[in-house]
């Protein structure tokens, strides 16, 4: 940059030299790399977060010269599995602190990895899981379910890129939670009458049957849900 | 958020009227105190009631009186108010406004026991003045006169007694002795000190008189004496040569003549034969009417009838005291009897009646008189009397009124250009459906079909000096057709008009000739028939023509304009020329300044879309002086001048100017102020009126000078006490207009619409609204709208009343008894209280009010009204005593039925001794036979009143006392599904929106509930820190309610979005949070965004547009029937502005009647984010100088600081 100022090449090739970077890291996720103030770039995927002088290093353009080392690779896949573990605590914590505050509920994720290990409880934790399943999408910011859902999501379109492929046991579990979740995403309509249920007045007890509010008035003739849910 | 306060109809109801001649002489004036307004009211020589003077006090009248000091001509006003000061006014005729005399600081502000204000007496010879507060003070002033006559008032001289209620004080006549004063008095010390209660029943009221001694110069309590406990009122009795002085004590059931030192004279007031024995007969107000020979008392009793009163005498000894059943009249606040022998009846709730004595009842039976008075072991001996028919009044004149507003909507149910207004107002029989449209009321005087489709009309007179006008001309495509105005307007054809060619203008040119523009040329026709005709050159055509009394300026077809003018001699000559560059689209010359020549002033339209002031004087040669370019060709221009004022009858200052109007193409009516000298066009100001082109017009009205537009519907631009007001006419679209004067029709409009001939009138100036009444049967409660069929259905419901049933079996019995014979007053129409006097009714229920029953006796009824045409299609009367408190329309999801409606009635519900109900019912109805009829699905008992309901995700939601319950629809009735019971008091407005819902408490303010499906559990999230006496609310946004109480607030409470976000967002719904709560009540509270003492109690909130295409504001009515507006400011600038004009008002000219502006509003809470726009707009009634200063301040001239003033109208209305 020339120091008189005016109207000097350099200030504009420093300018360009800065657009490119910009559009270089663009596509790079924020939380991978750091800028340092000497305008350098530090690799935060890797454990001993190597410093890059260029941001064309980082990037997956044609060079991509640290992102394809072998290195970087292995480390990616390790911190996603530390993420996942992560999100799965605090899943787990949530749905014990609600379970906690009353209503006898429990997390999807504590049920698909503890329960298959307790056949003891299998019984309740079926009821459970219908009580979670009585939550609508409509509810999608207080809906775990959908929470889940949006994880996962971030997790195979991740996965998805051809440049890595990771095989990281807690993902291929998850991919079967995908799986379970996606049948009942199909089956809302049984949800949507179940929550009918629950807003005329009907509840549950520990067994999953159906019993009534003994403070809730009911038509003569009304549906049990018993009958009509199965 | 900033709002901009502005009242749109002022109070309608009168809590006080006197009577007097303040403005000095014969004339006799009422002031009218309508809670914080004050008006001066006069009869006009037609009995119809103008009101001259109209100011907002900003505080709260309490009391009024009128006191002349002797030998005076003049009266002055004394006002107690809510300020702590005693003022009086003094009418100013000249300038028209109201002037402070005197304005003495006794105590605190506000509405307090012990601060008086409540109470005036004035000593009939004006020399002193009592005001009292309801307890312990009361403070004499001495009235005198200066050596220059004016009047001067001195140091308050206590008269208080501790532990003493006061409920009636008045002056004593005593002649010029010492003023004394009367009170009723209640001392309540050993009550107060008893917890027994035997102190309590046995306290008695005393009537005590004070006086004053001028000598002394002190108060004294001269004499006390127990009087009935059931007095309430005293009536001062003229003494001093006059009559035998004291008091008449009004009490229950009986009037009791009382003086010092004189035995009791009492009567008996006679009761209506149906009253149940439980009730008493009290009298609410009284008028005196003295004159020399004779004086007399009207006393009118809670029920209407007014009764005379007179007293024979003997000197000072009263022998007899007579009451004579005089008349019934709907009950009144006050009465007034004029001089000139009519009656002002200040109505307490409905229309306010203007009446004539026909006769002054001194006829010698008398029902009841102190001589006949029968006492027997029981008490005295009830006398009983027959309501009659009026016939020692007639009424000439109503005054409407508004109050109560019960409730309100705003809708567009007729898809006219502006939505209508519908108000439930009044109450028992006076009550009625009241549809308000903005716009001035017109009355038609006379439609008459013309053969073929008129182009345009105008009148003339014969004479510069006629009053009226002579010929009515109408032009049609190709022909002129004269009427002549006489006895009949028939057509005549021997004026000397070409009727065989259309005609372009028509006018009086020079002191009587008349001249007739046609295409083809001028005719002039002299006043002795002789015919001057000039014609146009070659085969050019005149296209528009522009005159005033002495110019004639015609445009030609291409564009040449010439310029004709009036010589000495009564003959029209051409003076100039002038070329335009293109085709004329209108012209217009301003009226001749009085003692000139001739206007200056020529205006020019032109099709590029511009304005040119052409020049007239001789010397300048039609010079342009000045060019406006306008945003469309205009189509109509109009001159406008407004004279200099000084106050005067439209209360203003303001210098004459000029005004330059013009209708544009595309429906903006265009405004500019011409400099009188340069004829520079500056100040412009445009507002749109229609689809259509406005045409401009010049009519009378008031003797001055306005401006009728015709647009898409007609407009009238005029001045009103200060201000242009441009305001639509209710009126249909009219194609021309003309002014029209003839000895039936002094000020009338002439207009052809269609091919028929209207002649109209405009009524009351000033108003806002206009209004259709249309009469129901009780007290509106509330009503909602059917959507789909745009009915209404109103629930009625009133306490101590029969059902129509009884009361028409009741009135049957009654004419057999008396012999009368009526007997086709059986149908259902007739039971409507039809405000039509001329029926053969002859006892109208809206003038005699309702048989009274026991107080525990209810009737309600449910109507479905087609507002259309003002039809009730479905009427349903509630039996067993059973009254409807709450209704909406319900849609229970996935039920058969549709749009229900639901119903919250109770049964048997009495106040007194204590709240207790029989039963509450939720009535579900179904709509049927479209929707004009109701049909009962089934009811379902509740434990309390169910006191508001609402729709709620296909539920009903209801409010039963502290209980939130949600209902689902079941075969045979409601099925409760879910409840919260956590609310304080007891519900009165449920609001939904998404999963929240909004829950008003009748003592605390609001409460916001979610209901969660997956639960189904209502909870409470969040509540207001204020306990608010909850009127009316309104669901204003997500997380905002508006809401009023009873003390006269409006104020907007707003949860706090990161509370709100928390809410949305928590996945437990904060679910934690609202089961710990915080101090007693929800865990999250509101804030309160915006605070505005009204001062007045507002019953009904609405969001609503009332100008096509204008921003939402908010519109309330209240219960003194006055309608309002907030409006959101939408740019920082304005509220800059508003508010230094309000700090600027506030200083410069404060309240008349002594209240803080800043405190009056703030009366409860302090104002917050609120500009008070009905102290901005009394900014044109300052003087002058004053308005100059003020605008020097704000760094504006007075005209912009109108100009503001005018556009933030315009935002509303």
């Amino acid at each position: 940059m020339s120091v008189f100022g005016g109207d000097s090449w350099a200030r504009e090739a420093q300018q360009r030299k800065r657009r490119v970077d910009d559009l270089a890291l663009e596509q790079l996720n924020g939380s991978s790399y750091k800028k340092l103030s000497g305008g350098k770039y530090a690799c935060l995927v890797c454990p001993h977060s190597p410093i890059l002088d260029s941001p064309l290093m980082l990037s997956r353009s044609v060079l991509k010269v640290h992102i394809k080392g072998s290195h970087h690779l292995a480390a990616e896949s390790k911190l996603k599995e530390k993420e996942l573990m992560r999100q799965d605590e605090m899943n787990k914590r949530i749905a014990l602190s609600d379970s906690f505050s009353g209503t006898a509920k429990c997390n999807t994720y504590h049920q698909k990895f503890r329960a298959v290990s307790k056949p003891l409880i299998e019984q309740s934790q079926k009821a459970t899981l219908e009580i979670l399943c009585d939550q609508t999408p409509r509810h999608s910011s207080t809906n775990r379910d959908h929470d889940v859902q949006l994880i996962l999501d971030r997790i195979t379109s991740r996965s998805s890129n051809p440049s890595q492929n990771s095989s990281c046991p807690a993902f291929e579990e998850t991919h079967k939670v995908v799986a379970s979740q996606k049948k009942h995403l199909d089956s809302e309509e049984c949800r949507e009458k179940e929550l009918k249920f629950t807003a005329a007045g009907w509840k549950r007890d520990c067994h999953g049957k159906w019993f009534r509010d003994e403070n809730v008035e009911f038509d003569s003739d009304e549906e049990d849900p018993n009958v009509c849910l199965g | 958020m900033y709002l901009y306060s502005l009242t749109l109809q002022r109070a309608t109801g009168i809590v006080s009227a006197i009577n007097g001649s303040f403005s000095g002489g014969k004339t006799q004036e009422i002031v009218v105190a309508r809670g914080k307004l004050l008006e001066l009211l006069r009869p006009d020589d037609n009995g119809k009631i103008q009101t001259l003077l109209s100011v907002e006090i900003f505080g709260a009248i309490r009391s009024l009186a009128q006191f002349r000091l002797t030998g005076a001509q003049k009266d002055y006003i004394v006002v107690g108010s809510d300020s702590g000061r005693i003022v009086i006014l003094d009418y100013n005729k000249e300038k028209n406004v109201f002037d402070k005399i005197h304005q003495e600081t006794f105590g605190k502000s506000g509405c307090r026991r012990i601060v008086p204000g409540q109470y005036l007496a004035i000593d009939p010879k004006g020399r002193a003045v009592m005001i009292g507060a309801c307890e312990k003070q009361k403070l004499v002033y001495v009235l005198n006169r200066d050596t220059a006559a004016r009047l001067t008032i001195s140091s308050p001289l206590e008269a208080h007694k501790s532990h003493t209620l006061v409920y009636s004080i008045c002056g004593v006549d005593c002649g010029f002795d010492n003023p004394i004063f009367a009170a009723i008095e209640l001392d309540y010390s050993e009550a107060d000190q008893d917890s027994t209660g035997q102190a309590a029943s046995e306290a008695q009221k005393h009537l005590t008189f004070y006086e004053l001694d001028l000598g002394l110069n002190h108060v004294s309590r001269k004499w006390s004496e127990a009087v009935d406990n059931g007095a309430n009122l005293l009536v001062t009795v003229p003494g001093g040569g006059d009559g035998p002085s004291g008091v008449l004590v009004c009490a229950e059931n009986f009037v009791i003549y009382k003086n010092q030192g004189h035995p009791d004279v009492r009567a008996v007031i006679p009761r209506r034969a149906d009253l149940p024995a439980e009730r008493g007969v009290l009298i609410v107000s009284a008028a005196m009417h003295k004159q020399k020979a004779m004086f007399f008392f009207l006393l009118q009793t809670e029920y209407g009838d007014i009764f005379k009163v007179t007293l024979d005498h003997d000197n000072d000894r009263v022998t007899e005291l007579k009451i004579k059943y005089f008349d019934t009249i709907a009950v009144t606040a006050s009465m007034c009897v004029l001089k000139s022998g009519h009656l002002f009846a200040a109505s307490e709730f409905g229309n306010h009646g203007f009446y004539q004595f026909q006769g002054i009842g001194d006829e010698a039976d008398v029902e009841s008189s102190s001589a006949s008075l029968m006492e027997t072991e029981e008490g005295f001996q009830p006398v009983f009397f027959q309501p009659r028919r009026l016939k020692n009044l007639l009424r000439i004149d109503q005054i409407e009124s508004l109050m109560p507003i019960m409730d309100m909507k705003v809708i567009n149910l007729f898809e006219e250009e502006t939505p209508q207004i519908f108000t439930l107002c009044g109450r028992g029989p006076r009550s009625s459906l009241r549809m308000l449209r903005p716009g001035l009321a017109i009355s038609e005087m006379a439609v008459s079909e013309l053969p073929g489709e008129p182009s345009a009309v105008w009148t003339v007179k014969k004479n510069v000096t006629d009053e009226f006008d002579a010929y009515i001309v109408v032009s049609f495509s190709n022909a002129t057709l004269v009427l002549s105005i006489g006895e009949t307007v028939e057509e005549v054809s021997d004026t000397g008009f070409l009727d065989s060619t259309p005609s372009l203008a028509v006018s009086l040119i020079g002191d009587d000739s008349l001249m007739q523009v046609h295409p083809n040329g001028i005719r002039h026709i002299r006043e002795d028939g002789r015919i001057n005709e000039w014609r146009t050159p070659g085969k050019r055509t005149i296209a528009k023509v522009g005159s005033n009394r002495l110019q004639v300026v015609i445009a030609l077809s291409g564009g040449e304009i010439v310029y004709f003018e009036v010589d000495t001699t009564g003959q029209l000559i051409e003076v100039d020329k002038h070329e335009m560059s293109g085709d004329v689209a209108c012209l217009d010359i301003a009226p001749v300044p009085e003692g000139r020549q001739r206007s200056r002033f020529l205006a020019v339209g032109s099709y590029d879309n511009t304005i040119r002031i052409l020049s007239l004087d001789p010397e300048d040669g039609m010079q342009i002086l000045s060019v406006q370019s306008v945003s469309s060709a205009p189509e109509s221009l109009l001159f406008l001048e407004v004279q200099a004022s000084i106050g005067g009858e439209d209360g203003a200052d303001h210098p004459a100017s000029l005004f330059l109007n013009a209708g544009l193409q595309n429906g903006v009516l265009f405004r500019t102020v011409v400099d009188m000298v340069t004829g520079q066009l500056s100040d412009s100001r445009s507002r749109f009126l229609g689809l259509r082109a406005p045409k401009l017009f010049s009519i009378i009205v008031r003797g001055k000078r306005a401006m009728l537009c015709l647009s898409s519907r007609p407009w009238l631009g005029y001045i009103h006490q200060g201000h242009f007001l441009l305001t639509p006419l209710s009126y249909e679209t009219l194609e021309y207009a003309a002014s029209f004067a003839s000895d039936q029709c002094a000020e009338g409009v002439v207009a052809v619409a269609g091919s028929a001939l209207r002649v109209f009138t405009i009524e009351r100036l000033g108003e806002t609204f206009n209004e259709t009444v249309i009469p129901l049967r009780y007290t509106p409660r509330k009503f909602v709208l059917q959507p789909k069929r745009k009915l209404l259905v109103i629930i009625e419901s009133d306490q101590g009343a029969f059902t129509a049933e009884e009361r028409e079996a009741a009135k049957k019995e009654c004419f057999e008894a008396a012999g009368t014979g009526e007997n086709e007053n059986g149908n259902v129409d007739q039971m409507e209280n039809g405000g039509d006097e001329d029926k053969d009714d002859p006892l109208s229920d809206e003038h005699y009010g309702y048989p009274k029953a026991e107080s525990d006796k209810w009737v309600s009824c449910i109507r479905v009204l087609d507002p259309k045409t003002a039809s009730t299609t479905c009427l349903l009367e509630l039996q067993d005593n059973e009254a409807a408190f709450s209704i909406c329309t319900v849609n229970f999801h996935d039920k058969e039925y549709g749009t229900l409606l639901a119903v919250g009635t109770a049964k048997g519900l009495q106040f007194w001794p204590r709240r207790t109900l029989a039963a509450g019912f939720i009535h579900i109805y179904r709509f049927v036979d479209e929707g004009r009829s109701l049909e009962l699905l089934h009811k379902t008992q509740v434990e309390g009143v169910p006191t508001a309901l609402c729709q709620f995700q296909g539920r009903l939601l209801a409010g039963i006392g502290n209980v939130l319950r949600l209902y689902d629809l079941g075969k045979r009735r409601l099925l409760r599904k879910c409840e919260n019971k956590l609310f304080p008091n007891t519900i009165v407005s449920i609001q939904t929106y998404r999963d929240r819902i909004y829950v008003g408490d009748i003592q605390e303010s609001f409460h916001y509930c979610k209901y969660r499906r997956d639960e189904n559990q209502l909870y409470i999230f969040a509540d207001d820190s204020v306990p608010r006496w909850l009127t009316a609310s309104y669901h204003i946004d997500f997380d905002t309610m508006a809401g009023a109480d009873k003390f006269g607030n409006v104020y907007f409470v707003r949860l706090p979005q990161d509370v709100s976000d928390e809410i949305e967002e928590d996945p437990t719904g904060g679910k934690i949070k609202w089961e710990q709560g915080k101090l007693n009540g929800a865990p999250n509270k509101m804030e309160e965004i915006v605070q505005f003492h009204v001062g007045d109690v507002v019953t009904c909130l609405q969001k609503a547009s009332l100008i096509p295409g204008g921003g939402e504001c908010l519109i309330y009515g209240t219960v003194m029937g006055s309608l309002g507006a907030l409006l959101a400011f939408t740019s920082r600038d304005d509220v800059d502005f508003f508010s230094h004009l309000e700090m600027y008002m506030r200083q410069e000219y404060p309240p008349l009647c002594g209240r803080d502006h800043m405190g009056y509003r703030s009366a409860y809470f302090p104002v917050k984010d609120v500009i008070d726009g009905d102290l901005c707009e009394q900014f044109p009634t300052l003087p002058l100088d004053l308005q100059r200063k003020i605008a020097d301040e704000l760094d504006r001239t007075p005209g912009e600081i109108l100009k503001k003033l005018e556009e933030a109208r315009n935002k509303i209305i």
